[in-house]
């Protein structure tokens, strides 16, 4: 019997298409305990530069991006609501897009710029978007907050002036189940006026 | 108006902003302990079957596997997911797609997950039966021996109740229908749909000795950690649960689940630190939704539009276990001389229905607030004018409300949004896309009750504030603080709240039925007076001294009602060749008395409103009938909002002076969606001049109704 395995899958359901090159590991990331890789599982060696950071992991080929970010790197501000490439509360940024990391495999990431929301202040500095999100209440329980910080990140950096239906279809893949589109519609909205203003 | 304070009343941003937008509040998936195992459920793939036999040697065998826990070597009774019967931890029968089966823990997440697998099951199918009204008939399988007849359920007294449907009645229907000059029978029909909050549950359970600690996303840290004490058999004292950050519940979390206790019987099993995740499809099906009714009304009224008597019959499908009340309410919000109310709550081999936000409510406002525009339709008689003569002036017609807002609401609501204006008679558009208009009243009760705070006051002169409260997105943090600082007549900036944590915090009421404001902010105000009284009879405190205030009040309410209320109003577009429905107006307006903080209270009602607009035109678990497997659990197949959905919903209060509950605030969180499905109904029939009797209002039947 064909055994399915996420990796498979992905690649076949048109997620992406891996690209993995062999950077010699100079260390595995993260800390030491049940969540290393399981030595018969299938593995790779992978060199992500994480909000600026170089980290060169071994992982295994099922990992997500979300889960090593989460579980090996210890940046739990990407949550996941959904696993499975439905809600957007894991968005990340990669190479400046915005991607779902539930449904990207750490392995594809090899090579890449990963911004999560850990990386979007400039040291104590926020973000016009984390100021505008706390000044216009965009969170309210707060859990997809960290993907739609992302996905609007994404969007104003290629659109610094979006229109209001621009800015909610570019936000259309953040679910937020406390409904709370308007504040989050207003926050983002703020905060390119912000941004455009500081010129 | 309401007289001004310095910081009760004023627009103030979270406390726990900061955490909220950099990533930094940690939700209870993000704890992560030394040698801690990752655990995983097995669930029945069957709506109902025997389990012959369980064996789990071939996952035992696997390296890495510490533990598989099934109802052979754990008996344990989950107190709190079912009043009616006893409720396991692993159920045999199994009574729904998603009953646990068996739970293993493992050195990894993967492993866990494979090990799974090779756990061997042997099942004996049973027939299943999938709605409240088909279980009822002759014949239908009975989920538990003599009957699916749910037993009555108290609030004040747990446990099995008499197997009747519950009943209300006022004056004599009989009666009323004979001096009706018109008679009005209409059959509406609600689905379960799901809570789906952000966070999906995951529990992380760690004994040191013989002191457990659990990090669980809940509503209530003081119910969670009396449920974890009762069913595990564990001195309370020996509990401790923590949960700072939490990711949206809407009644989904109140109560412990039992991923809490499975993870903490796999922790005692293994010896190390548990975490147990359920993913997405697990929270959609084997926890719970809001429970699918099917409402029969008879409703008569005089020609001048007066009611005279509403009678409704109701169905509540619970799912095999009963979490909750299974209600249909909403004939509270009108005035009339006679009632009768009958719902039958019954056992079904579905999900389970619960509470999500304003429980019995969104569903029976959609049935009786359709009737009544119906009523008003076919009388000739505006929605406004209708509801302003029949709206509730007493409680049931006979209790006095501490204070009410509703005829303003539905007055200035209706003013605002251009009711008159808008108006045109139903279906007169020229179409295909014909625009119309619907309001609908609700509201929800603000009781007040048990619950308690510590004030501590330290020499630099910051207060300190332990509430057992945790913050599930409603701000509490932020408006328990506010109340202290006002209380106590300091800035907010002195003031820290200490919650989300047994061992640190008394007991709270919980973040559910709209009571922590009411509760627990009412604990904070009697506990500043005695702070206060110190204060001026010592003076500050110096060095490390402190001045430590405590109060647990108990309020109640003799012979009067507490309720929150709210009229809105909005206006669709439908698109009658391709089915779709667009929001295009929306006006909301709660009376819920002194609004706390008006930032947040705006956020919730936005929220609820845009909810209720999901449950309206999309959401809806979906059996296959031959099978009984739900074939829709997850957010796109729920198709819940989005940001391209959802409309700006604008948000008034009107602040009514109610002389009980601190600084006289009522109810927030559970109103807003009460009225909702029902206004989106009326406006779909004003636009269409069809009325949609059966949710979710989807393409089908839009089409369908236009045909």
């Amino acid at each position: 019997m064909k055994t399915i395995t996420r990796r498979s899958f992905l690649e076949q359901s048109g997620t992406g298409i891996a690209v993995v090159s062999a950077i010699p590991a100079v260390g595995v990331a993260g800390p030491q305990d049940a969540s290393s890789p399981d030595p018969s599982a299938a593995q790779s060696q992978v060199h992500l530069k994480v909000n600026g950071q170089d980290h060169r992991l071994e992982v295994e080929d099922r990992w997500t991006l979300a889960e090593v970010l989460r579980d090996h790197l210890e940046l739990t501000g990407t949550r996941l609501g959904c696993d499975r490439g439905e809600c957007g509360a894991c968005t990340v940024l990669l190479d400046g897009k915005n991607v779902y990391s539930c449904s990207y495999l750490a392995v594809w990431a090899d090579g890449k710029n990963i911004t999560t929301v850990e990386g979007l202040a400039n040291g104590e500095e926020l973000d016009p978007l984390q100021q505008s999100f706390i000044t216009h209440d965009g969170p309210q329980c707060g859990f997809c907050t960290s993907g739609q910080l992302m996905s609007a990140r994404a969007l104003l950096n290629d659109n610094p002036h979006p229109t209001e239906m621009e800015a909610r279809q570019a936000m259309a893949g953040n679910i937020c189940r406390c409904s709370n589109y308007n504040r989050y519609l207003e926050s983002i909205l703020a905060a390119a006026r912000e941004e455009s203003s500081r010129g | 108006m309401v007289e001004k304070l310095n910081t009760v009343g004023t627009a103030t941003p979270r406390v726990d902003g900061l955490e909220r937008v950099t990533g930094r509040a940690t939700y209870s998936a993000d704890i992560r302990l030394p040698d801690m195992l990752y655990a995983r459920v097995l669930r029945s793939p069957h709506p109902h079957a025997r389990v012959r036999s369980i064996d789990p040697s071939k996952a035992l065998a696997v390296d890495g596997v510490k533990a598989v826990l099934t109802h052979d070597n754990c008996e344990i009774v989950w107190s709190s997911g079912d009043r009616a019967n006893q409720r396991r931890l692993f159920n045999n029968p199994v009574r729904l797609v998603g009953d646990p089966v068996a739970a293993v823990a493992a050195t990894d997440r993967h492993l866990a997950e494979e090990a799974l697998k090779l756990i061997e099951v042997e099942y004996e199918q049973l027939d299943f039966v999938l709605t409240a009204e088909e279980a009822l008939e002759p014949g239908a399988v009975e989920i538990y021996p003599g009957g699916n007849l749910s037993p009555l359920f108290s609030f004040t007294s747990p446990g099995p109740g008499k197997r009747e449907p519950s009943t209300y009645v006022r004056g004599d229907v009989e009666k009323g229908l004979a001096d009706s000059d018109k008679v009005f029978e209409g059959h509406y029909v609600s689905k379960h749909i799901n809570n789906a909050q952000m966070e999906p549950r995951v529990a992380v359970a760690r004994w040191e000795g013989d002191k457990l600690t659990v990090w669980t996303p809940t509503q209530g840290i003081s119910s969670c950690h009396r449920d974890i004490s009762t069913s595990l058999k564990i001195a309370p004292e020996k509990v401790r649960v923590i949960c700072h950050y939490m990711g949206g519940g809407f009644g989904n979390k109140n109560q412990c689940q039992d991923s809490d206790l499975i993870a903490a019987e796999l922790a005692k099993a293994t010896g190390q630190p548990v975490k147990l995740e359920l993913s997405r499809k697990e929270d959609f099906i084997g926890v719970h939704g809001r429970w699918p009714t099917s409402q029969y009304y008879t409703i008569g009224v005089k020609n001048d539009g007066t009611l005279q008597s509403i009678e409704l019959r109701g169905y509540s499908g619970m799912g095999p276990y009963k979490k909750s009340s299974g209600d249909i309410a909403g004939i509270d919000f009108y005035s009339c001389p006679n009632i009768k109310k009958q719902v039958y709550t019954v056992f079904t081999n579905t999900a389970v229905g619960a509470n999500f936000r304003g429980p019995p409510y969104p569903q029976g406002v959609f049935g009786l607030g359709s009737m009544m525009d119906e009523i008003a339709h076919d009388l000739k008689i505006d929605p406004v004018e209708f509801h302003l003569k029949n709206f509730t002036r007493q409680y049931r017609d006979q209790t006095p409300y501490t204070s009410s807002g509703l005829a303003e609401c539905i007055r200035q609501g209706a003013e605002l949004f251009e009711w008159t204006k808008r108006w045109s008679a139903a279906g007169s558009g020229p179409g295909p896309i014909k625009r119309g208009i619907g309001m609908g009243i609700g509201g929800f009760g603000s009781n007040l009750g048990r619950s308690s705070a510590v004030l501590r006051l330290d020499s630099e002169g910051t207060l300190w504030v332990h509430v057992g409260v945790t913050d599930i997105g409603t701000g509490a943090k932020t408006t328990m603080g506010m109340i202290a600082a006002e209380a106590v007549g300091i800035p907010m900036e002195k003031v820290q709240v200490i919650s989300g944590d047994t061992d640190r915090c008394p007991y709270s009421v919980g973040e559910s039925g709209s009571r922590t404001t009411s509760h627990t902010g009412w604990a904070i105000v009697e506990a500043a007076k005695d702070l206060k009284e110190q204060l001026a009879a010592q003076g500050p405190p110096q060095g490390d001294d402190e001045l430590i205030a405590e109060a647990s009040p108990a309020p109640r309410l003799q012979g009067v009602a507490r309720v929150a209320f709210a009229a809105h109003f909005v206006e669709v577009e439908v698109d009658t060749e391709l089915g779709g429905i667009r929001t295009v107006k929306y006006v909301a307006m709660h009376d819920s008395g002194r609004i706390i903080n008006p930032l947040t209270a705006t956020s919730q009602v936005k929220g609820g409103v845009i909810q209720g607009i999901g449950m309206a035109l999309h959401e809806q678990l979906i059996y296959d009938e031959n099978t009984g497997i739900p074939v829709n659990p997850g957010y796109y197949g729920a198709r819940v909002m989005t940001h391209v959905d959802a409309p700006e919903v604008e948000v008034h209060f009107i602040e009514t002076e109610d002389a009980t509950g601190p600084f006289g605030a009522k109810a927030v969180g559970e109103p807003p969606i009460v009225p909702v499905v029902g206004a989106m109904a009326n406006a779909v029939f004003n636009a269409i001049g069809k009325r949609i009797k059966e949710l979710p209002m989807t393409r089908d039947k839009i089409i369908g109704a236009s045909l």
